[in-house]
């Protein structure tokens, strides 16, 4: 599929026509195009009133109606079972979010001001920050859960790189400095203003994770919506023992305050229920990473990472996301079984730290142009440990410790030797010839050891890449630029020729 | 106003880390324990032979070497303490207490640990988990963390008695000290003080950073002086403030409010005596361990803690600072890329302009402040602007 670059048209990178991918392959993306199509419309015509005044109340909602154009980024000329699984898992995203969206504006004060049916339908709802996994609150049996930051911020980020910079600018007009990250700024940015809906739900609960940005835009976040908020504090030493019957104590206290909120009584046996069908999904999850420990890594890119963490957060004892998993890896498994790639893989790289939300297709860049195949990512290793369901506390401190395993402090807290090491044995683990590091400017965790991953990558003379972003804002570094960052190190260092050389240089500094 | 006794001895012992009274404490078989961080809490680094080293920096110059290691978008201090480090400058050493509450600072001590860079065989570090809310668990669990990562590999390491008797006796110690701020404290209040803002900041920076037994004598003949002192007869200031916000121990910044006739009332900032320098109260029907966790969990006002009350206390508790000092104006600064900073002082101004009619001033600034000319022009302009509406004030002006 060479000459894919020819497809893009100047600077926003809309394709002039789909993707010939081979008959089969093609035609499966379109069916799969068309129905999600289908399921958008589907999904907008069941409350039209309700998703078009969405659309005008809330910047962030038009964000939304350029999904079938993110889907086709991130699938670009993808094949076989990689494509399959790919669609597979961005449907069910797909099925998920409408239903949470739809859930979160029928609640919506904003949409509905002075609705008792939407104040009704808010008191069912707990809102939770959008890094506390929602197992915890499967025990609240009748209760909605809503993600606060997820439909608003973090979803839309990967939509359209500019979704985020009005928010930011907001932010930084406020007076926040401009080198926190970007995520709590954004975060911030849209409670200041005013552009998260209103809910009358009986209370929130904020959290720690995953660093000091965000324990700082929670904050802010809860002086704004005035719910009755609880501060849910995860154990950032992670890895010891000794802290773990504080975080259960933490849990436990969290219980108790959203029994307190709202009436209901905590039911065991729906947290059992869910925490199983948890357990399943993960090791499902498990088995992806060992297929792509083989040569033929059939389930890497962005579909999956992203498919991974809203799984971890949104979606863990999800029914519906089980079986998609479950179909999934039976895609996966033939492939494997038949020991074929249907694309050409030169490097099989690690991408570590934190990815550009602005640029989640840039998988599938690195692999049409130069060919490397982000075999392993550290944003998709979030949870490998079975939790114990034979009582009580054994699923209290199991979801303890998955809650401090939760997306992005998974390795940036716990001491430097988590994401340093880690980092080190996955490399070995996928056979990789190359890291990919990204340098996410203002991540001052990461970027405060930086200089040990230097060293340590020269002692072990491995391909080490830095590649600056930074995350949501593309105003700091293009994706044009982060491209431009690579090429040089493949041209220079590694004296290779781009496989596509359309996709070197191109502007798509409008593309969403 | 005449010099104050030992002023200049003060300034001197500020010129390096391993000053006079450090290397003296170390000759005399003590152990050298490193801190940075309110959420250490201090007096229980000076149990027995131990003592207690908050760290500084002071005569940063270039960081080029910290910034391959840490990146350039890390706060002054950090990588000031990381420059130092590797220049060799903290090998009296002998443990450094750290916790992961501020990550940029938790890195700092985990390069050194990685990079081996304090050259003394017998160091170690310990690094807790702490907590950012007040609870019962969280004050078993923050003393859990103390107990496992500095008490006990004092102990077994350097033979330290960590005892409940130990660490009462060291409380006593603290509190005689803190007594001498609190009575200074209260000379801030009269309207004509006899302490500059720069003598309390300095005052403040040597009881940080010099063993509390080496220095107390000192701040006692001190306060003896101060007792009889008194303000030249015309009141120079133009404006009182209060002081709040990150990492501070360079007292060029107080210079600095003096040169623009601005009087500091009070300072609460790390490195600053609130919180800090207040007396622990102790009780004789709980261990002393668990009384002194709990007391440094309540006063602690970092922006880390994120419970809705820890907010309120902080905002609220500027608000009375002002109110008993009797405040002009508020001025958060905050060390340039301290994220908690960075959103404390945007959080803090927007609720302190809702709440009161008190002016605000918020700046950022780098670890090194003497000769900062975009600092000064900022608090001059402050400061005119509050004489300018005193005055409007006077003539009956809205």
């Amino acid at each position: 599929m060479a000459g894919q670059g020819n497809l893009y048209k100047e600077k926003t990178a809309i394709l002039k026509h789909r993707q010939w991918r081979g008959l089969k392959d093609t035609w499966y993306d379109y069916t799969q195009w068309l129905k999600l199509w289908y399921m958008l419309a589907a999904w907008l015509l069941k409350h039209p009133i309700q998703n078009v005044k969405a659309l005008f109340r809330y910047r962030w909602m038009f964000t939304y109606l350029t999904v079938p154009s993110f889907f086709d980024r991130m699938m670009a000329s993808m094949q076989g079972a990689a494509l399959r699984a790919a669609r597979n898992n961005m449907n069910t995203l797909v099925i998920e979010v409408t239903q949470m969206l739809t859930d979160l504006f029928t609640a919506d004060l904003h949409l509905h001001p002075n609705s008792e049916k939407a104040k009704e339908a808010g008191k069912k709802i707990i809102v939770l920050d959008e890094l506390v996994p929602i197992l915890l609150t499967k025990g609240f049996k009748g209760y909605k859960v809503i993600l606060q930051q997820e439909f608003a911020a973090y979803l839309p980020s990967l939509i359209n790189q500019h979704s985020p910079v009005h928010y930011i600018e907001q932010s930084e007009s406020y007076g926040l400095p401009a080198d926190v990250c970007p995520l709590p700024s954004l975060e911030a940015g849209i409670a200041i203003e005013d552009d998260y809906p209103i809910l009358a739900a009986p209370c929130f609960i904020s959290c720690n994770m995953p660093c000091d940005g965000s324990i700082m835009t929670s904050a802010l976040q809860d002086r704004r919506h005035g719910l009755k908020s609880h501060a849910l504090n995860i154990p950032l030493r992670w890895k010891r023992e000794n802290v773990q019957e504080y975080a259960v104590a933490e849990y436990m206290d969290c219980i108790r305050f959203i029994e307190k909120q709202t009436g209901a009584v905590y039911d065991w046996d729906a947290l059992k229920e869910a925490v199983e069908i948890y357990n399943q999904q993960t090791r499902l999850k498990m088995e992806k990473w060992e297929m792509n420990m083989t040569d033929i890594s059939p389930h890497t890119g962005a579909t999956a990472w992203l498919y991974r963490i809203f799984e971890y957060q949104a979606a863990c004892g999800s029914k519906i996301a089980l079986k998609n998993d479950e179909k999934v890896n039976a895609i996966l498994r033939r492939q494997v079984a038949q020991n074929k790639f249907p694309k050409t893989v030169r490097h099989r790289a690690i991408l570590w730290n934190t990815p550009a939300n602005m640029y989640a297709n840039l998988n599938a860049w690195l692999l049409d142009c130069w060919g490397i195949d982000s075999v392993a990512e550290m944003i998709d290793f979030q949870g490998s440990e079975i939790i114990d369901t034979s009582s009580k506390e054994s699923m209290l401190a199991g979801i303890a410790k998955m809650a401090q395993g939760a997306t992005m402090r998974v390795h940036t807290k716990g001491g430097y030797h988590v994401i340093l090491d880690d980092l080190w044995v996955k490399y070995e683990q996928f056979n990789a010839d190359m890291i990919i590091m990204f340098d996410q400017i203002s991540c001052k965790g990461v970027g405060a050891i930086s200089g040990i991953f230097e060293e340590e990558a020269r002692r072990r003379g491995v391909h080490f890449v830095w590649l600056p972003q930074d995350l949501m804002d593309p105003t700091t570094i293009s994706r044009r630029s982060m491209r431009d960052h690579i090429n040089r190190y493949m041209d220079t260092v590694m004296k290779e020729k781009p496989l596509d050389p359309t996709l070197v240089d191109f502007d798509d500094s409008e593309s969403w | 106003m005449r010099d104050l006794k030992h002023i200049h001895f003060y300034e001197e012992l500020l010129e390096e880390a391993n000053n006079s009274l450090v290397r003296k404490a170390k000759d005399e078989g003590n152990v050298a324990v490193g801190y940075t961080c309110y959420y250490i809490p201090e007096v229980l680094l000076n149990v027995d032979r131990a003592f207690s080293v908050r760290l500084r920096a002071p005569r940063t110059g270039s960081l080029d070497i910290s910034q391959y290691y840490m990146s350039s978008f890390i706060c002054g201090y950090s990588r000031a303490l990381f420059e130092r480090a590797f220049e060799g400058g903290y090998n009296f050493l002998d443990y450094w207490c750290a916790s992961e509450t501020c990550q940029q600072m938790n890195r700092v001590v985990e390069n050194v640990d990685e990079l081996k860079l304090i050259k003394n065989d017998k160091f170690a570090h310990g690094i807790i988990d702490a907590p950012l809310k007040v609870s019962e668990h969280g004050v078993k669990h923050y003393v859990t963390q103390i107990t496992h990562e500095f008490l006990e590999p004092l102990q077994e390491r350097f033979g330290i008695d960590i005892s409940d008797t130990a660490i009462r006796a060291a409380v006593k110690e603290h509190n005689e000290m803190c007594a001498i701020f609190e009575e200074i404290s209260v000379l801030r209040k009269e309207s004509n003080p006899r302490i500059t803002p720069r003598e309390m900041h300095i005052l403040s920076l040597v009881s940080y950073a010099c063993p509390t037994a080496k220095i107390l004598p000192y701040l006692k003949e001190t306060l003896e002086d101060l007792r009889t002192r008194e303000a030249d007869e015309k009141n120079k200031w133009r404006a009182r403030l209060v002081v709040v916000g990150s990492e501070l121990d360079d007292y060029a910044f107080s210079e600095i409010m003096e040169a623009c006739r601005a009087y500091v009332v009070t300072d609460r900032y790390c490195f600053g005596t609130i919180p800090g320098r207040q007396q622990i109260p102790l009780t004789d029907t709980e261990p002393a361990l668990e009384q002194v966790c709990r007391f440094y969990l309540d006063t602690n006002m970092c922006p880390r803690f994120m419970s809705q009350d820890k907010v309120m206390q902080r905002h609220e508790e500027l608000l009375r600072y002002a109110k008993e000092f009797k405040a002009d104006g508020i001025v958060y600064e905050q060390a340039k890329f301290c994220d908690f900073w960075g959103y404390e002082k945007l959080i803090g101004t927007a609720y302190l302009k809702d709440k009161s009619d008190i002016p605000v001033m918020s700046v950022d600034r780098e670890y090194v402040i003497s000769g900062s000319g975009q600092l000064m022009t900022r608090v001059q302009a402050f400061v005119e602007s509050i004489s300018l509406k005193k005055r409007q004030k006077e003539r009956g002006v809205r």
